[in-house]
């Protein structure tokens, strides 16, 4: 009984943590967006807070910098690559129990059976994880969230975020990082486990932020740009399919521009969509009120926008209890 | 006897018909074969990475690029609108800059041989003509990573002028960048980081 509460407690701090996030994000971007006031081009449709997102984005670099690459650097040094791959195995392990509920979630049926398996073979004859069997019985890890069943359900990823500590997510992507910290047995665990998660994480990500930080000429566009593809294929789970066809003549549709210039109107249209890279916040000209008010209202936008598909997903649900 | 010659008359058709389809084939290489020639170029270069050195790598890959890529294309899409507004002489630095990156990169990142290997999957064809390789890199102990060719015809043979890695486009992500940094500092500041990144690249 005891337990419980205490799991209930946990959770309800969880959701209080991210609603505080989301609090300060609306205040913050209303702020932000009045530091500057240099002119703005246009407003883009899927990172309007760029302004505010790129101040965040350099703290959570700042952070990662003196705190978090020191750290996962002298774990990376200090412990053998077995530890390292037997500590990873085991938080995957446990981020299983969330993967296989989501597979439900998005009628995965015989994909959610087979993780089902990987869990429990994992969880006994792997020692609580820390071996990864399934593997080698041919039963692949696969990548579910809450985040991929919204998009699955039909809910747009909203607006780009850069939240604090945690990094690149989307509207969508705050309820879906709730439901995941609350499916996954790590959050019940205790702080020190929850610390080697995180470290964890950050070791294992060491690699693609490295390249980031190699190949980028201008690391925030880069990291949202490869997120936003990144979270787009995993939803639709690597699929080839029509898009990558589309999104290839749209950019090609540029490439004709100086032939036909009344076409590039329409391709720079239809780059809206995906291609984020044409505004600059610093660059407004609007009065100080007229922009918090505005960029206010643009964030209770697009969480309405976000709570209709919620409604119009659980509209399908029903209808499908009722089938 | 009339059996025997109509016999003979048959393998001479279909031994003409053979040759002529393996010189049309010799003419123009597929785009699997571009792909191909690339990724076996990469391979050999991975092998011989410590031994051929950075500027090795580098002269290696440079002919294999050019072969395969159509950089300028791919410059050109990269900064998208914003082509337009460069003078000409610009324009050639850029596609000057942007070539000894492309190739850079290559030589920086694939420096190493731990047993990696392409292995190709599908083909299709693209509404406006173009062609998708299909692919993948096997890596020992890690999750393969899917590579996706984007082809163009050019003239009498395909060029590579995107590549998708995992669902992530490069020529996507490299738009949004360079648009992004031309509108907000310029073009003299574009060509400044690119040779940053390109001096990081050699020295590493």
């Amino acid at each position: 009984m005891n337990r419980q509460n205490e799991g209930n407690h946990q959770i309800k701090a969880t959701v209080l943590f991210y609603a505080i996030l989301v609090g300060l994000f609306v205040n913050l971007s209303g702020c932000a967006t009045t530091g500057d006031n240099k002119p703005e081009v246009e407003v883009n449709k899927l990172d309007p807070y760029e302004g505010f997102n790129r101040r965040v984005f350099g703290f959570n670099d700042s952070v990662d910098s003196y705190v978090a690459k020191p750290i996962s650097d002298a774990y990376l040094y200090v412990t053998p690559k077995f530890v390292q791959t037997g500590v990873a195995n085991f938080f995957t392990n446990l981020k299983n129990i969330n993967v296989v509920l989501n597979d439900f979630l998005q009628a995965k049926f015989s994909q959610g059976a087979a993780d089902t398996g990987r869990f429990a073979v994992n969880s006994t004859f792997g020692l609580v994880g820390l071996f990864d069997i399934a593997k080698e019985l041919g039963l692949e890890q696969h990548e579910e969230d809450f985040d991929q069943t919204l998009a699955v359900w039909g809910v747009p990823p909203g607006s780009y975020l850069v939240l604090p500590f945690l990094g690149p997510s989307t509207t969508r992507g705050v309820p879906g990082a709730v439901f995941d910290t609350a499916t996954n047995p790590t959050s019940y665990i205790g702080a020190p486990v929850q610390l080697i998660s995180l470290l964890n994480t950050r070791a294992n990500a060491e690699g693609s932020l490295k390249f980031i930080n190699e190949a980028a000429l201008d690391p925030y566009v880069f990291t949202r740009e490869a997120f936003f593809q990144w979270r787009k294929n995993l939803a639709v789970d690597g699929k080839p399919e029509a898009s990558i066809d589309s999104d290839l003549d749209n950019l090609l549709g540029d490439d004709d521009v100086s032939v036909r210039p009344e076409k590039v109107k329409s391709g720079v249209e239809m780059n809206n969509n995906h291609d984020t890279s044409n505004t600059d916040p610093t660059l407004k000209s609007k009065d100080e009120f007229g922009q918090v008010s505005e960029s206010f209202g643009n964030v209770t936008e697009s969480f309405k926008t976000t709570v209709k598909s919620f409604e119009k997903a659980n509209n399908k649900l029903d209808s499908i209890k009722v089938k | 006897m009339l059996l025997k010659i109509i016999k003979c008359i048959i393998s001479m058709i279909m031994l003409v018909m053979a040759v002529g389809s393996a010189i049309a084939e010799e003419e123009v290489a597929t785009a699997k074969q571009v792909v191909d020639k690339f990724q076996v170029d990469l391979i050999d270069v991975m092998k011989n990475g410590k031994k051929l050195g950075y500027q090795g790598r580098y002269d290696r890959l440079a002919k294999s690029v050019a072969d395969s890529h159509d950089l300028t294309k791919i410059a050109r899409i990269v900064v998208g609108q914003e082509w337009e507004k460069l003078t000409e002489e610009q324009q050639l630095k850029f596609i000057d800059v942007f070539t000894r990156l492309s190739i850079a990169s290559y030589a920086h990142n694939f420096k190493e041989y731990a047993g990696e290997s392409f292995v190709f999957d599908t083909e299709t064809e693209t509404k406006r003509g173009g062609v998708v390789v299909h692919s993948h890199l096997n890596i020992p102990d890690d999750k393969p990573v899917k590579f996706e060719y984007q082809l163009k015809d050019k003239g009498k043979s395909w060029r590579i002028i995107n590549i998708i890695a995992n669902g992530v486009s490069d020529l996507a992500v490299k738009r949004s960048e360079y648009t992004s940094i031309l509108q907000r500092e310029g073009f003299d500041a574009l060509v400044a980081i690119i040779n940053e990144k390109i001096e990081n690249y050699s020295k590493q």
